[in-house]
């Protein structure tokens, strides 16, 4: 039980920390004030505890489906967030860039947030399992933060121009696994007509491992795609693509002035 | 001639009626109960879209969750929630409650 709480925790928080990491990581680069982590920090708690408490009327809107309804929206959300941040990042105001950053965190804790309290909240209710939940979930949250000081180092200490590059990487990378779980979500509730898998690379690399876990985390990997997921990954991959190469053209020429 | 039109209207509406209820998405109810899956053998038809409908008699909450699915959901407690599955090869899709993995655990048979 212990193992098991460590990863469940560790999934939930992992998400969370790799995308904190990277924005504190680029606010350090362009010096930006990180008041943003206490704000979207703050309405995460909140929104992840009204999520929790609420979680079986949304459960059962819908006609039971509400569950993928408010995910998708977070997940998307997220991702329109993501994309004014690559927008507004060409210019200087800091003002807007900050609020979009605390939006962004906001809805990641939330998300991931209202899950390690359903958890918590339901495990430890049996005496038993108390001590393993409560232990593992401190100990999963510490390898997921962990991860995410080291991520966030990882970019610091690259040359300013460097560790950009490789912080909007990871931000489009981010973004276009979240745009995975909308799809994945709505062929769950039905909402996109599912098809069968375009292929099926679990021999190859198994969703259950390490590095899939982890993949899974940092691109939304999946062993067995539907065309549909694929097309949009590839889609928004393509337009963050873009985004990014013309957001860095711009500082460049800023940076030639 | 109004007769005529009027029975041919009806006769449409009938056959939508049947085509509905022929290709209606068929569901299968599975119940958690004490952290157990019943049934732990689902069969289903191969090819074919089904509704899982997950009912979560426990007083905890349970996570539905399946790599070979691709599929995975919190189920609260007293819950019933839906999910679908599907058109799959014809195989077997095991699954697990991510919250209790010792003893929830059960599989999907496409068929």
């Amino acid at each position: 039980m212990l193992i098991n709480s460590v990863i469940i925790i560790l999934r939930e928080v992992l998400e969370a920390a790799l995308i904190i990491s990277i924005f504190l990581a680029l606010s350090q680069t362009i010096q930006l004030s990180k008041h943003w982590l206490i704000i979207g920090s703050l309405l995460g708690a909140i929104g992840a505890i009204f999520y929790a408490v609420n979680i079986q009327i949304i459960s059962m809107a819908w006609g039971g489906i509400g569950q993928e309804i408010v995910n998708a929206s977070l997940h998307f959300l997220n991702y329109l967030g993501i994309i004014s941040f690559i927008i507004l990042f060409r210019n200087d105001n800091t003002k807007y860039i900050s609020s979009i950053i605390a939006i962004c965190i906001a809805l990641a804790f939330t998300r991931e947030g209202s899950e390690i309290l359903i958890y918590i909240d339901g495990l430890i209710s049996l005496p038993a399992m108390r001590s393993p939940v409560l232990l593992g979930g401190f100990i999963g949250m510490g390898i997921g933060f962990s991860v995410g000081v080291f991520c966030y180092y990882f970019i610091v200490n690259l040359s300013a121009r460097r560790g950009l590059k490789i912080a909007l990487f990871l931000l489009v990378l981010i973004s276009c696994g979240m745009i995975l779980q909308v799809t994945q979500l709505l062929l769950q509730a039905d909402i996109i007509n599912s098809q069968q898998a375009l292929w099926n690379s679990s021999a190859f690399i198994s969703e259950q491992s390490v590095l899939g876990q982890l993949l899974y985390a940092l691109i939304g990997y999946e062993a067995t795609p539907t065309p549909i997921q694929v097309y949009s990954y590839l889609f928004s991959l393509l337009l963050m693509t873009f985004l990014v190469v013309k957001t860095a053209s711009h500082l460049k020429e800023r940076e030639q002035i | 001639m109004l007769i005529t039109s009027r029975s041919r209207y009806l006769y449409f509406i009938l056959l939508l009626i049947i085509n509905k209820a022929v290709l209606a998405t068929p569901v299968v109810e599975i119940i958690i109960k004490e952290h157990l899956f019943y049934p732990s053998q689902v069969e289903i038809p191969s090819d074919t879209k089904v509704k899982l409908v997950i009912h979560n008699q426990d007083t905890t909450a349970e996570e539905f969750e399946s790599f070979e699915l691709n599929r995975e959901k919190v189920i609260p407690a007293g819950v019933k929630g839906v999910i679908f599955i599907g058109p799959l090869p014809a195989g077997e899709y095991p699954f697990f409650g991510e919250f209790f993995p010792n003893t929830a655990r059960g599989q999907i048979i496409a068929k």
